[in-house]
């Protein structure tokens, strides 16, 4: 026995030298001019620990200091690419685009509209042609390496993309910008290929991030973009990168010690974390854990499961409702069932009527997200802006729209009968008068209507065999619903509630969970019959970006990868009202009136049945860190993979502990 | 004469095994109802929620020319060979494009390597003592205790059994960090420390549910040379029973262990999945895992065709080896 422990400890041994000659460094470059690139909390200047304390992290700053948030999308492959034209291998989300990265125009999502950040006005026309435009720049920006930001750098970028063919953007850029020029350091004008009505939306953040980012001229301009890793990123953001894992665990970001000249700087103020880490925990279980020990702080994603456990471990753990549904309902994108209009027999509306009615959304709403859903009987998903504009302006439209055969859908009773739903099952904290119950669960839905759904798909030519359905041929129906797998929880477990609903209703129907890449591929194909997608979002009252897809001209044959209008559903009047879109300028009040008619038009076809608005558990720990946004504190959304977090940075300050 | 001819048709044999492997690795993946190319353009709108249809062609175009995956299967093919061959390079990677595969592979090869080398050696030494004694000395109850201890460990599921690991020593009980840092440069202190710390909890998982296998394994080898004629008549030559074990039990049972060890160590090259998703660990696994998910034609050729490569060539080397272990064995 002694020998063999003699051989395990050697061979211990062995596999410590094995791994400590692989390559590590985990600290980036310095960048040219800039400070602080690698160095620890000792060498900055900055106290070695917060008023409380003096916990370290394990990348070795004070944690007092530090605000840990997660990362979305996981783990990343090759941490050293930061070059955001080449698509694919950049950590975007691992703080780049939230931190460094600034663009021209930001979103702010509770009062739903655009806002000025690298740009200091929005594109004002210099003719009547739209083809024309000038805005100014912030002055007295300056990039995280100290150079001064100027309109050089939006021209050299736009020239960039003009002329560097082989990245992705650069083919939609340049049938959309025709040239770039600066009048001076802080003026621009801008001559697009077509009569342009939304140029801001095309070239700022609508949701999530832009393709457009400027870059620094004075790095770029030596290098080959399509080459160029951009290893030591410098963006107008108020962080800078200080560390990184070699193996794309976590990022650790710095404040800027000139963050004064930082977008953020300059339009809300002096950040209030010193340093920022994205980390990547692994699993949902070991996020949770993190989260329960104050070793995280942001959490992206978690199931509805995980915050019932995390709030009752950890006090200091916070949602965006208080109470029940305490998730925030507030995402740009609504989930439900794409319907395949080129595939019989969902080519016809009365069969999509029928699988509406035959949906028992109530059941599937417990079965999802145990009812913490907002419903959405329309196109648009039902967020508070939205629901203002749309769900609620055109209730009573809802209310009196009627099938072929004069049959009423509508159900504005939805609301009501959640809370009576949810009151039963013990839940507390629920809403109480019609307004809150309307804005928390929405303004209804279509009735659960099995005898209904018969009329209208016997009018369809089939026929109940027992307790079956059989199709106009005579063949048993028999459907698959695509449902992304292990990704997008609500729209997976969306798919299975569903499919159960109408199972008990006579369809033999199966879920086929795939992964992301064969999803896709069948959603751009029309290989689907019935899919847990989500093409209805929206974020702006001008939602017509949203919408260009569904034009009719997008259509091509199953089997063909499509630009658009993946449902393959042809509307004549949708495409002409977009089409009328596109030549109204974004603030017209018509603008609204047509949008409202186009989400009429996909009420009467029901191509996709829209169903829920995606509920996020994004929660906080507010042990270390205080400030933080919630529906008591709503200056924002939480949306931490988004390129406007580095707004919320202000607003956050250390606890003391 | 005979081992030339042993030679060559081992030569051969592990040229065909190579040539059909990696056809395989190429041509299933693109029969697959799955495309890189909407798996990137899928991942894009799914975070920005739109994106303009003329910006979906023009990016399609595009991504297709920059993945090379324009042209025929056959061309496409030998273009794949062409440049496996003479330039040995397995493209970009197209989920992390343009990244080279073999960065990415040469990047994460030496943690699966560091990690499933050290962790495949030590559960095969213990699983083979702890086996060899419970086969041999099974009266004995330090021998019924670890051959129970091993098998009890086995059939865990291995995701449990880490999440157990993880819980009790990492969130109950915070001895080890609940994901992996690896933390300081080259060969430090500081850099020995953290690699220490992190590989702990994750090597030590696979220690104690690979053991069980070897265990079972040895117990009944030895259990089996126990009673041959041979050991008996080593007992009647008055041998002590540690010599037995050693000299007469030992060597006979280990030859297929060997065997089972070489072919374990080919596949460490497939990496330890789920390992590194729950410890955090960077390894091949997970580029395995994102090829798939992503349609990455290019990933999942570069490190299938690597662990090919690395089970014919460890079958090739144990072929030889035999005969330096087994006196009986020839090469013929």
């Amino acid at each position: 026995m002694r020998r063999n422990r003699g051989i395990v400890c050697w061979l211990l041994a062995v596999v410590l030298l094995l791994s400590a000659c692989t390559k590590t460094g985990g600290d980036a470059q310095p960048a040219a001019g800039g400070a602080g690139t690698g160095t620890k909390p000792a060498e900055t200047g900055q106290p070695a620990s917060g008023s409380g304390g003096g916990k370290m992290t394990d990348v070795g700053t004070p944690r007092s200091q530090t605000l840990i948030v997660d990362i979305l999308s996981g783990r990343s492959a090759d941490p050293d690419r930061m070059n955001p034209y080449v698509p694919g291998a950049v950590p975007m989300d691992s703080g780049l685009h939230q931190l460094i990265y600034s663009n021209l125009w930001e979103i702010d999502t509770v009062k739903g509209k655009q806002i000025p950040d690298l740009a200091a006005t929005m594109p004002e026309p210099l003719d009547n042609t739209n083809t024309k435009f000038r805005f100014k720049l912030q002055e007295g920006l300056a990039w995280s390496d100290g150079v001064e930001f100027t309109a050089d750098d939006v021209v050299y970028t736009s020239d960039m993309l003009l002329k560097t063919k082989e990245l992705g953007y650069s083919g939609y850029y340049s049938s959309l910008v025709k040239s770039m020029k600066a009048i001076d350091k802080t003026t621009i004008e801008v001559e697009t290929v077509q009569p342009e009505t939304r140029l801001a939306q095309k070239l700022g953040v609508v949701i999530w991030g832009t393709a457009f980012r400027v870059m620094p001229k004075h790095i770029w301009e030596k290098e080959d973009p399509t080459k160029f890793k951009f290893t030591d990123p410098v963006g107008v953001g108020p962080y800078k990168l200080s560390k990184r894992d070699p193996q794309g665990n976590w990022f650790l970001y710095e404040k800027r010690q000139d963050w004064q000249k930082s977008d953020i700087g300059k339009l809300v103020g002096e950040p209030g974390p010193q340093y920022i880490l994205f980390k990547y925990f692994g699993p949902e279980e070991k996020r949770i854990m993190a989260a329960i020990s104050h070793e995280m702080d942001i959490l992206q994603d978690i199931t509805p499961e995980s915050w019932d456990v995390l709030r009752q471990k950890n006090t200091f753990a916070k949602a965006w409702y208080e109470n029940f549904p305490y998730a925030d309902m507030n995402d740009p994108c609504e989930r439900g069932m794409s319907l395949n209009a080129a595939k019989a027999p969902y080519d016809n509306p009365d069969v999509r009527w029928a699988l509406t009615l035959l949906t028992d959304i109530k059941n599937v709403s417990m079965a999802t997200f145990g009812g913490m859903l907002r419903a959405s009987p329309i196109e648009l998903p039902p967020i508070s802006v939205l629901q203002d504009n749309y769900h609620k302006p055109m209730t009573p439209w809802l209310k009196d729209f009627q099938l072929s055969d004069g049959y009423k859908p509508f159900d504005d009773s939805y609301a009501k009968d959640m809370v009576d739903m949810l009151k039963q099952q013990g839940v507390k904290g629920l809403p109480t008068d019609a307004k809150e119950m309307t804005d928390t669960f929405g303004v209804g839905w279509y009735k659960y209507d099995p005898a209904e759904a018969a009329k209208l798909l016997q009018k369809a030519g089939f026929k109940k065999q027992g307790d079956k359905w059989l199709k106009p041929d005579g063949t048993p129906w028999k459907l698959t619903i695509n449902a992304p797998a292990n990704f997008e929880v609500q729209s997976m477990r969306l798919a299975f509630a569903v499919a159960d609903s109408w199972r008990k209703n006579g369809i033999d129907v199966n879920v086929q969970q795939m992964d992301a890449a064969t999803f896709w591929d069948a959603e751009s194909t029309g290989n689907f019959e019935v899919g847990s997608y989500w093409p209805a979002c929206g974020l702006l009252p001008d939602s017509t970006s949203n919408f260009q897809g569904w034009h009719k001209k997008y259509i091509v044959p199953v089997g063909q990868q499509a630009p658009g209008n993946r449902n393959r559903w042809a509307s004549d009047r949708v495409s002409s009202l977009i089409d009328e879109l596109n030549g109204l300028k974004s603030d017209d009040p018509k603008v609204i009136q047509n949008i409202t008619e186009i989400n009429k038009e996909f009420v009467k076809g029901m191509p996709f049945i829209p169903m829920f608005g995606t509920s996020k558990f994004v929660p906080v720990d507010t042990y270390y860190w205080s400030g933080f946004q919630t529906s008591k504190n709503e200056f924002e959304g939480p949306w931490w993979w988004w390129s406007q977090f580095k707004y919320y940075t202000p607003h956050y300050k250390p606890t003391g502990k | 004469m005979d081992f030339y001819k042993f030679l060559l048709s081992r030569i051969l044999t592990f040229v065909l095994v190579v040539f059909i492997g990696i056809t395989a690795v190429f041509f299933v993946p693109r029969f697959l109802p799955s495309d890189p190319v909407e798996a990137m353009i899928g991942q894009l709108t799914s975070k920005s929620a739109f994106m303009d249809p003329k910006a979906i062609e023009t990016m399609r175009t595009t991504l297709n020319e920059s993945f090379g995956l324009q042209g025929s299967l056959l061309q496409q093919y030998f273009g794949f060979f062409k440049r496996v061959l003479i330039t040995h390079d397995f493209g970009p990677s197209l989920a992390n494009y343009p990244a080279p595969v073999g960065e990415l592979i040469g990047r994460a090869l030496p943690w699966t390597m560091g990690l499933l080398l050290t962790s495949t050696i030590i559960s095969w030494a213990i699983g083979n003592v702890v086996g060899l004694l419970a086969g041999f000395r099974k009266e004995k109850a330090y021998s019924k205790l670890l051959e129970a201890i091993s098998i009890a460990l086995y059939p865990i599921p291995y995701y449990i059994f880490a999440l157990v690991l993880i819980m009790v020593f990492a969130y109950i009980v915070p001895i080890f960090p609940l994901s992996s840092t690896f933390q300081g440069d080259g060969f430090t202190w500081e850099r020995i420390k953290s690699l220490v710390v992190g590989s702990t909890l994750p090597a030590l998982s696979m220690i104690l549910v690979g053991t069980g296998w070897w265990v079972i394994s040895m117990k009944t080898l030895s259990a089996g040379i126990a009673e041959e004629d041979y050991v008996h008549f080593a007992r009647l030559k008055g041998l002590k029973e540690r010599k037995i074990m050693s000299r007469y039990v030992l060597p006979n049972a280990a030859l297929p262990q060997v065997t089972m060890l070489a072919l374990q160590l080919g596949t460490i090259f497939n990496g330890a999945l789920v390992t590194e998703i729950l410890f955090g660990y960077p390894g091949v696994g997970t580029l395995i895992y994102t090829g798939i998910l992503q349609a990455d034609y290019n990933l999942i050729m570069g490190t299938i065709t690597i662990s090919i490569l690395a089970v014919a060539g460890a079958t090739f080397v144990v072929d030889f080896l035999y005969p330096f272990l087994d006196p009986r064995v020839r090469y013929k």
